[in-house]
């Protein structure tokens, strides 16, 4: 007899449509596992023959939660093919946004997607539980409220030089649009330091924004921990002591293979948009990390794959000398063949390779000790990555570790808007090839642009989510997501929370409805939305 | 109280983003004060551990009411006609769209994609997108022209790219307050309250405009109509009486108003020209003229001022007044 039960955890933030994965299970543990995004829109044909500055406005529409990144990746795809020049007021300015967005997007993760999930009744049997509860169940959480009210503000600086979030054009060849005034840089300042003053120290750390910086390691992180009361109240305090209570450290490990394209473009070493020149003048560094050693950034390794993509097949091939995708009709879960195509998502590979990307990927680039004198330097999470490894656990804390290093960086980069300089030079249109990237909140993320005659010829994007969703490769290599449930041990199967808790630490941008089967018979034992 | 179900189909999630930055009220009074119950919501429903597809059939069957459906992004009708590119549920999106507006109170469309098709249905519109009872300028959409909700109003459109938290959350307020008879709905179903004065109204570039001063991209003043393709004279919104995020407004951080709350947004599909350019016929008339202005009269009327404009600042009377301090 077939039990069926079918349970609605709750629902994250999505983009693309519904992305559903079925697991198969066998004595507790998830087998296999396959991730199905459902539904299409085609941006990418949309903007062959158009304009060729239509990216500006058509790809922010890809995602209103990741809209400032894709204007970033857009505006800096017409740099390259351009070959623009950029004041340094743009660059900063540019740098702004993007760093806004991420920030804004910190709170609004963690208490409206992952914290609710520790308010699960799975870990009511824990000691923390009901403090967990009390501060960050849904809507009526102490810290809920405070954290998604913040959660606002940094994106009322984006709009003060953009003029809204989300779904700005600010950013174009060339620069910015906007010409601040001292009224507008003052004003940002000041909106900043209320996101400090009202959250980020007080709820958050429990301590001053320099006194978290100094943290360089585990056992230093250990050791902030237990220093005092505030440290151990803060709601960082919390996620530490119950994360590992609720072992959300010993599951979801993934592919253990890491890429970020890095971002924030330096405002003197960027002046001259190219390709070739993006990874050294990045701040935030990029680079790909096979669990032992760094690589750099060659977006001439990324390849995608479309055997298990619902689109025509065509060869492997890089962005640039992919054809624009022709969609094939779709299947529901139920009819899907899991063998053939099963999904609306590309398969993205770096050096062959299925990478995880996301805050994590960016923190361990951190680590590079060939990392530049302009970019970040911190060990923490090669630290972490070598005496923890990657888990539910460790992804949620690299999202939260970025927090006040953007709130320094981006104080920073207002102090040096100089308001008497340029903000904008008009660039010359032409043909050409260009590619702009950036790490959006949850992770890397690129446009590669093709013009020709005037028109686009060719737009590719590679999404974040694409990356961490992609279906099986052409060898049946699986994505991130696949690999990261595989193994995973299930309490109860008819309530495979922990399914739930791995998809979601990776902050796919997509509702997610996660399917458990029995791997013998197939018949399916639960179905529930994350 | 009203019970509201929120669904999304072709849709980029930035009016529900968008939504979860209003203020007065904010989403968490539209709940806890206004009696806004959400019966479910993609990224924010309260229903924990309640299925969507019993409450879906529960709606359709009857046991639970639907005051309001909110839909949010395009309706997908590809390949062919039969949605399965946005499968929800199961099902096509569009297929349990259609059973539940049979039952809706009130279906509110919210966003470009959701009232006209928005950029999905830009050309070749690759997945069959269309907008609830539009698809651009054209009425008829996905449930027909002659559709009405229970509640006896046709869909009622909430454009934007994204719209404004206001415009939803304060729409909603009216509904489960009992004020929907003040809604007042234009030709393209918007309500009035929000889409009868233009987006160039407290515009701070309006006497710019008026006197026929150009700006552009990295300047301060000046109106940024006549070169970079502002629509703030014929495009119907309250951007600049609210502002968004409480900061600022599109054309406030001199960035060219795109028209998104008409149908037809992005205009001229992104032909060549058309993005972040005033198109022009001869090169310098506008093709598109201020809304009300026969182009003719437009036409003369802006070249005596600009004439006028050349006149003075050549008598050193206008340049100054025009100077902007950073």
């Amino acid at each position: 007899m077939a039990i069926t039960k079918e349970l609605n955890i709750s629902p994250v933030g999505r983009v693309e449509g519904d992305l559903d994965v079925k697991v198969y299970m066998e004595d507790g543990v998830v087998t296999r596992a396959h991730t199905q995004a459902a539904m299409f829109r085609g941006f990418e044909q949309i903007m062959a023959g158009k304009d060729p500055q239509s990216g500006l406005i058509v790809t922010p529409r890809i995602c209103g939660i990741c809209g400032g990144s894709h204007l970033y990746c857009a505006s800096s795809a017409l740099d390259t093919a351009w070959k623009t020049k950029l004041p340094p007021n743009a660059l900063l300015l540019r740098a702004i946004g993007q760093a806004t967005e991420t920030i804004q997007s910190i709170p609004r993760w963690f208490y409206a997607i992952f914290a609710t999930d520790m308010a699960n009744k799975k870990f009511a049997n824990k000691p923390l539980y009901e403090e967990v509860v009390r501060r960050w169940a849904a809507y009526v959480g102490t810290s809920f409220q405070r954290g998604v009210t913040a959660s606002g503000r940094p994106v009322e600086v984006y709009a003060i030089f953009g003029g809204q979030w989300p779904h700005s054009s600010y950013m174009v060849p060339g620069g910015v649009m906007c010409a601040p005034t001292l009224k507008d840089v003052t004003r940002a300042h000041a909106i900043m330091n209320h996101f400090r003053n009202d959250w980020l120290e007080p709820i958050w750390l429990g301590c001053s924004i320099e006194r978290y910086m100094q943290i360089k390691s585990w056992d230093d992180l250990m050791a902030w921990l237990n220093e005092n009361e505030s440290h151990r109240n803060s709601d960082l305090g919390l996620l530490l002591r119950a994360g590992i209570e609720f072992g959300l450290d010993k599951f979801g490990q993934g592919v253990g293979k890491f890429m970020a394209y890095g971002t924030y473009l330096h405002k003197d070493l960027y002046q001259s948009p190219t390709v070739e020149g993006r990874q050294d003048a990045v701040i935030s560094p990029g680079g790909f990390w096979d669990g032992e050693q760094f690589f750099n950034m060659d977006h001439r390794q990324i390849t995608e794959h479309v055997k298990h993509a619902w689109y025509k097949d065509t060869a492997v091939a890089h962005p640039w000398d992919e054809p624009l995708p022709t969609p094939l009709p779709s299947q529901n879960l139920a009819q899907t063949n899991f063998n053939d195509k099963y999904t609306w998502s590309k398969a993205p590979r770096y050096m062959s390779h299925a990478a995880e990307v996301g805050p994590l990927a960016r923190v361990i680039m951190n680590g590079n000790p060939a990392n530049h004198a302009h970019q970040i330097q911190d060990p923490l999470f090669l630290d972490i990555m070598k005496q923890m490894g990657p888990s539910v656990f460790t992804r949620a804390l690299a999202r939260v570790h970025e927090a006040p290093r953007l709130y320094v960086m981006i104080n920073d980069w207002l102090s040096q808007i100089k308001l008497d300089d340029e903000f904008y030079i008009k660039p010359q249109e032409t043909d050409g090839r260009g590619c702009g990237a950036t790490e959006a909140a949850r992770g890397a993320l690129a446009h590669w642009i093709e013009i020709e005659g005037g028109v686009i010829k060719n737009y590719q994007v590679v999404a974040p989510t694409t990356w961490n969703v992609g279906p099986n490769d052409d060898s049946g290599n699986p994505g991130p997501i696949e690999a990261a449930l595989e193994g995973t041990e299930i309490e109860d199967p008819h309530d495979p929370v922990e399914v739930g808790m791995v998809a979601r630490s990776f902050d796919s941008c997509l509702v997610c409805t996660v399917h458990a089967h029995d791997a013998k018979s197939g018949v399916e034992l639960a179905k529930f939305k994350l | 109280m009203a019970n509201v179900l929120w669904l999304q189909g072709g849709a980029c999630s930035g009016n529900t983003m968008s939504f979860l930055n209003a203020e007065e009220p904010t989403v968490v009074e539209l709940v806890t004060d206004f009696g806004v119950n959400i019966l479910w919501h993609p990224s924010i429903g309260l229903e924990i551990g309640h299925q969507v597809e019993d409450l879906m059939n529960d709606i359709l069957a009857g046991k639970v009411q639907m005051d309001i459906l909110v839909y949010e992004g395009s309706i997908i009708e590809g390949p062919n006609g039969t949605g399965t590119m946005n499968y929800f549920c199961d099902r096509p999106m569009k297929d349990w769209v259609s059973e539940l507006s049979k039952v809706a109170g009130f279906v509110v469309a919210i966003g470009d994609c959701a009232t006209w098709g928005g950029i999905p249905a830009v050309p070749p519109n690759p997945s069959e997108s269309t907008g609830m009872q539009f698809l651009k300028k054209q009425k008829g959409g996905f449930l027909g022209s002659g559709y009405k909700s229970k509640g006896g109003l046709p869909v009622i459109n909430i454009p934007g790219c994204p719209a404004h938290p206001d415009w939803v959350t304060q729409i909603l307020v009216a509904i489960s307050t009992g004020r929907i008879g003040d809604v007042l709905l234009d030709d393209y179903h918007r309500p009035k309250t929000f889409f009868t004065d233009f987006v160039q109204t407290g515009c701070p570039n309006a006497i710019s405009f008026a006197q026929k001063v150009d700006g552009g991209f990295g300047k301060r003043g000046g109106c940024l109509f006549y070169e970079v393709g502002c629509r703030g004279p014929m495009t119907r919104a309250s951007c600049n009486r609210i502002l968004w995020n409480r900061q600022a407004s599109k054309t406030r951080a001199n960035h060219p108003c795109l028209g998104c709350t008409e149908p037809g947004f992005p205009h001229h599909d992104l032909m060549p020209g058309s993005v972040f350019k005033t198109m022009k016929y001869l090169g310098i008339l506008p093709k598109d003229v201020p809304a009300g202005t026969n182009k003719l009269a437009y036409y003369t009327r802006a070249g005596f001022e600009k004439v006028m404009g050349a006149f003075e600042n050549a008598t050193g009377v206008n340049k100054e007044h025009f100077e902007t301090s950073k």
